[in-house]
């Protein structure tokens, strides 16, 4: 059998991955500039793009569709960035198990509504400023990436931008809310062992106390009860969310051309963002130390994730079946694996367009430019719902495997909680995440 | 006679009795003092595996923990300076840029005895405890290292304990011990542990010779105990009220070190009193 995509096009996709896993690791220095990543993406993506225009029979409209998604993509990230980055969570209060436990079932809940990086931004430094009294707090910072910078973003497209790529791909707005009920599970059980935990740790520290050492970051604030600022950035955020699903649910009859509608989502998204921008104060800004660079970083790196996908997806949705991977249990767990070493997103495209691939050899002549006739097929559902709940509960299992993970350690050591190390971390995940994986592969897939 | 006391600053009860004690034989010894902060700044900075959009986050993280280490290297070292003065020690002090161990062991070269707080750590930013400094200076320093736990007295006190094994280092050990001027005044006893008591005797009178020979006199004691070497130790140096312990540290090499275990390790960990160690 003779396939559309050669194997040499995936690999400029497989090197990118991994260069981005490896390269702040053993040449940090290098990462830290946005002109070297971008770079890099530049220097991937030649192949892919030569392979495009030279080989590839209609491979220059499959990359303006791609353009189309990344620019939909970021303008997503760069919206719920400024609308997140303008709400600050201001006041004091005690880091006792409850108030914790309360942070953490807020950021459960709020992580689908403003996505799982603006719910850990918005969240972490209230929780960090409240648990200041305590000596340890390892574990607070841990369980919040486990539920808020993770778990939390299942139910909606704005939750993780796995499934924002999702529904840029033709999934609809409220598909997700059928994930609800490992959702539920995963973030029930996480937080009910949270509670457990913080308990048994309070009472230690009152047996015995011990003083939080470091430098205090946080203002001196008399006690003022806990309350927000910028709260019209709510009102922008639901603009997003009536952008999304308009745009997703009536989009094309209102519309009719993918380009035309996806240019109207984007002007929709940055507008709401702009919005954020120009009516926050901007001491909100400052408190929330609100700079560009984490999303031109973002836009930067994923320039060369969406070029070099490209040949890739179409190479797992023609190979479907022949790769081994038919099962929906195997779709949770190796889409998790994955995620949890590479970024969570392009992971999700790769194995939803594996599962496209897996359905066609089926019978079915679904396409992976078209994700939402295999959301309602009655084998491609599940197994985009495995890979849905895989890449964003597995991002969760290092430091790597979704932004915010890595963003709520920065800002946590910044403050002088002893995060765990790379490994260190990755223990903790394989002792708490990996068992509860099994429990909802077993319960659901 | 020591002249240059180097005292490596951080933030632990055991360095605070480190200073204390290196401030006491600088008066006695009409040494001066040189006070080292680092600020591991290598460390901080180092790379890790970062997630997209990270990296301006790990750039601010690591500007405010430089910029944390920095101010704690200039209150410990205000503190050091105070502390030096009011006892009337001549004392000069020092900041460096760069990872623990190789900036003692440079700044070591230019001193005749450095102490150390036992947990001390110079990582404080980025680690928990830092074993790691403290076992590349002690394996790696040509200079003698006088290792103080929290525990330790007020003062060094007036027995002190030469832990004896033969080994070079702990010639050197006894060498430059002798000539450091801090025998001055002190009893000094000499043990050896070893099955055989005769050749235990045999080895702690050799030492004992040699300490004679530099003008300080000294007891020797030969152990045969049923307890461990180091459990051993701490019993006689319990029993003679031994304010200090003198040895040569990491006598053995670190491949008999992995599978036989380490004296110097064990009573580096479980010591209450400044241990003298010269590798």
């Amino acid at each position: 059998m003779t396939y559309a995509t050669p194997t040499w096009a995936v690999a400029p996709f497989v090197c990118y991955l991994l260069l981005i896993a490896t390269l702040p690791l053993f040449f940090g220095a290098f990462w830290e500039h946005n002109r070297n990543k971008l770079i890099v993406a530049a220097l991937v993506s030649v192949p892919v793009l030569v392979y495009l225009f030279g080989i590839r029979v209609g491979g220059g409209q499959m990359l303006l569709r791609t353009a189309c998604d990344y620019v939909s993509f970021i303008a997503l990230l760069a919206a719920l960035f400024t609308i997140s980055g303008g709400i600050c969570l201001r006041g004091s209060v005690a880091g006792t198990p409850r108030v914790n436990s309360a942070f953490m079932a807020v950021g459960a809940v709020l992580g689908s509504l403003i996505g799982t990086t603006g719910a850990s931004v918005l969240l972490i430094r209230p929780l960090l400023r409240a648990n200041e009294h305590r000596a340890y707090t390892t574990h607070i910072v841990v369980f919040f990436i486990f539920i808020v910078s993770n778990g939390a973003g299942l139910l909606t497209p704005l939750g993780d931008p796995p499934l924002f790529l999702g529904f840029l791909r033709g999934v609809p707005f409220t598909w997700t809310l059928r994930l609800a009920a490992p959702w539920a599970l995963v973030n029930g059980v996480l937080l009910s062992l949270f509670t457990i935990i913080d308990h048994i740790v309070a009472a230690r520290e009152k047996r015995n106390p011990r003083r939080a050492a470091g430098i205090s970051h946080f203002p001196a604030s008399p006690n003022e009860p806990l309350h927000l600022d910028g709260a019209i950035n709510l009102f922008w955020l639901l603009g997003i969310v009536v952008v999304v699903f308009v745009m997703g649910t009536y989009g094309t009859p209102l519309f009719g051309d993918s380009y035309l509608r996806s240019l109207v989502q984007v002007l929709g998204m940055l507008g709401c963002g702009a919005l954020s921008l120009v009516s926050t104060k901007r001491e909100i800004h400052e408190a929330n130390r609100f700079n560009w660079a984490p999303i031109i970083e973002v836009a930067v790196v994923f320039i060369g994730v969406f070029i070099t996908m490209i040949p890739a997806l179409s190479f797992l949705g023609e190979r479907g079946a022949s790769l081994g991977i038919t099962k929906p249990w195997q779709f949770f767990w190796v889409s998790g694996a994955l995620s949890s070493v590479l970024d969570n997103a392009p992971t999700y495209l790769t194995f939803a367009s594996l599962a496209v691939g897996v359905t066609n050899s089926g019978g079915a002549t679904l396409s992976v430019e078209n994700l939402g006739a295999l959301a309602f097929h009655p084998l491609g559902q599940h197994l985009l719902e495995a890979v849905s709940c895989g890449a964003v509960f597995m991002g969760a299992i290092t430091y790597i495997g979704n932004g915010p993970n890595f963003i709520v350690k920065a800002i946590a050591e910044q403050h002088h909680v002893r995060m765990p190390s790379f490994f260190g971390y990755t223990l903790w995940s394989l002792a708490i995440l990996v068992p509860l994986f099994g429990v909802v592969s077993h319960i659901f897939f | 006679m020591i002249k240059d006391i180097l005292v490596c600053l951080e933030g632990s009860p055991s360095t605070e009795a480190a200073t204390r004690i290196a401030i006491g034989v600088a008066r006695a010894c009409g040494a001066q003092m040189a006070g080292l902060a680092i600020i591991d700044e290598p460390d901080i900075r180092a790379g890790t595996p970062t997630s997209i959009g990270g990296a301006s986050y790990k750039h601010e993280r690591d500007e405010t923990l430089v910029a944390d280490a920095k101010k704690l290297a200039d209150d410990w070292v205000a503190l050091f300076e105070r502390r030096c003065r009011t006892a009337g020690v001549p004392a000069r002090s020092l900041e460096i840029v760069g990872r623990p161990a190789e900036s003692i062991l440079t700044e070591m070269e230019a001193h005749h005895l450095t102490v150390i707080g036992r947990d001390a750590n110079f990582r404080f930013e980025t680690e928990e405890h830092d074993r790691k400094t403290l076992n590349a200076i002690l394996h790696q320093a040509m200079r003698p290292v006088l290792l103080v736990p929290e525990t330790t007295e007020l003062e060094l006190g007036h027995t002190v304990l030469v832990a004896y094994d033969g080994s070079h280092a702990a010639k050197r050990a006894i060498t430059s011990f002798a000539a450091s001027g801090i025998a001055q005044g002190r009893a000094v006893h000499v043990a050896t542990v070893d099955d055989n008591g005769v050749l235990a005797r045999e080895m702690s009178e050799r030492a004992v010779a040699m300490l004679r020979a530099a003008n300080v006199p000294a007891t020797a004691h030969n152990i045969v105990s049923i307890l461990s070497n180091i459990e051993a130790l701490f019993k006689l140096a319990k029993d003679l009220g031994a304010g200090l312990m003198v040895m040569g540290a990491f006598t053995r090499g670190r491949l008999r070190e992995l599978f036989s275990g380490s004296v110097t390790r064990g009573l580096v960990e479980q010591t209450e009193i400044p241990l003298y160690l010269q590798h």
